[in-house]
């Protein structure tokens, strides 16, 4: 189960990310790809982004080891960012008239889950997973909204500016490993 | 976009940095020629001891302390506002009156003063909006952010300026003729209690500040506005303060289709 989580600044430049690998087994969500649909693309020169996208597992080094993370079909670092920027749209069309903060399953790309942290500064937390894991989602995006807030009370700090922090980096990473 | 190219920088952010650099120089000269307590003289017949024998000598001396100081780290420290965390009218004051006359080294004009007296106040707001969303909504199962103009406004003059300065605004007001134009009214601002503003910088408003702040709160939450503060001095409160928002036409747009 591996998780990535993006931190986009106001003027959604990526400031923070993290790719997080679980070690907690949840049965992974099943659905049916959009590979079953599409003609198999193996000779173009953009293959691999798209079996990536359209979600065919088995490419090259897509199988899964233990432990280790997948790397291969939909697992790719771009595809990763795309499915993350792609969903911004659906983010800013709900945070007009939704009030809440955390933005569950807002959108779902293949085998990944969208869900999203809104902060009252428009700093948008997105978190890409693969299981519905609402409650520990919901917690470890409160304590992300913490370290950032210490993050931008430092004034040191421009809110469009990556956060190279180390203890940022490894709180978050302590708070990943707790809850998802 | 996730590569590490040339972030776009908000405007905002910069102005205070980039565009006074020629005028810079010239006030530092003049700084520099005066004297100061906090400086040592320039001509001073005790040398300033150099900064790297300084610290030898105190490491000869306790080798071990100057190792094991660990400075205290900003992830370990609460956010939440105890009674110690208020900060005294006097000393805010102060630090005021100093940012005060270092923008007015670096302006000219009454208009420029207050656009960087409103800059300066922005940056505050941003992180004062986000630390203050988090002292109400941060132990709270669902936390909300506010989604309504009216809701935000009301908001602000109450809940906010209670928690950042201590009372609340006098008055929340409609303009009647413009439909995009809001007015926070404030008697008597603690911020500008001690300035006084002399006859040639005529309409200044070092509540421009607080302008500011509104204006950073209000973007945050996705309410794009233009504010500025303006002096309506009357019989009962010479010291009266308007902060006037124009809000963005988008905004008035929103809200319509929202109703």
């Amino acid at each position: 189960m591996s998780h990535h989580l993006f931190l986009l600044s106001p003027t959604d430049t990526p400031i923070y990310s993290l790719a997080h690998q679980s070690t907690k087994s949840t049965a992974p969500s099943s659905g049916s790809t959009l590979s079953s649909n599409l003609p198999s693309w193996s000779t173009a020169p953009f293959s691999g982004t798209l079996t990536a996208l359209s979600g065919a597992q088995s490419v090259g080094t897509a199988s899964t080891q233990n432990g280790a993370p997948k790397i291969g079909a939909g697992q790719d670092r771009h595809v990763i960012q795309m499915i993350a920027n792609a969903s911004l749209d659906v983010i800013e069309e709900m945070m007009v008239s939704n009030s809440a903060m955390y933005l569950k399953s807002i959108d779902k790309f293949n085998e990944w889950t969208v869900s999203a942290f809104v902060t009252p500064g428009n700093m948008k937390f997105v978190l890409l997973h693969e299981a519905k894991n609402d409650e520990g989602i919901r917690s470890f995006f409160m304590e992300v909204w913490e370290l950032y807030v210490k993050t931008a009370m430092n004034p040191f700090h421009r809110s469009d500016r990556t956060i190279r922090s180390t203890v940022f980096d490894a709180r978050v990473r302590a708070s990943a490993k707790k809850w998802l | 976009m996730y590569t590490s190219g040339q972030a776009v920088v908000h405007p905002r952010l910069s102005v205070l940095s980039t565009s006074s650099l020629p005028s810079e120089h010239s006030s530092l000269g003049t700084a520099s020629s005066t004297t100061r307590f906090s400086l040592p003289p320039s001509g001073s017949s005790t040398p300033v001891p150099m900064p790297t024998s300084a610290s030898t000598l105190s490491l000869s001396k306790t080798p071990m302390t100057a190792v094991n100081l660990v400075r205290p780290n900003i992830y370990d420290r609460p956010l939440n506002k105890t009674r110690t965390s208020e900060v005294s009218l006097a000393a805010f004051t102060f630090l005021f009156s100093e940012m005060i006359q270092y923008t007015q080294k670096r302006v000219n004009g009454v208009a420029d003063f207050e656009r960087k007296l409103n800059t300066l106040g922005y940056r505050m707001g941003l992180k004062m909006l986000e630390l203050h969303a988090w002292r109400t909504e941060g132990t709270s199962k669902a936390p909300k952010r506010e989604t309504r103009f009216l809701t935000v406004l009301s908001t602000i003059g109450n809940v906010m300026w209670k928690a950042f300065f201590g009372r609340a605004m006098d008055a929340i007001q409609k303009s009647v003729t413009k439909d995009d134009e809001f007015m926070l009214i404030e008697n008597d601002p603690a911020i500008t209690k001690f300035i006084s503003i002399s006859k040639d910088m005529g309409s200044l408003s070092c509540s421009a500040l607080t302008a500011g702040v509104v204006e950073a709160i209000l973007d945050g939450l996705g309410f794009p506005a233009r504010v500025t503060a303006h002096n309506v001095p009357t019989e009962a409160n010479p010291n009266c303060t308007t902060i006037l928002i124009k809000l963005d036409r988008s905004v008035l747009d929103r809200e319509e289709a929202l109703k």
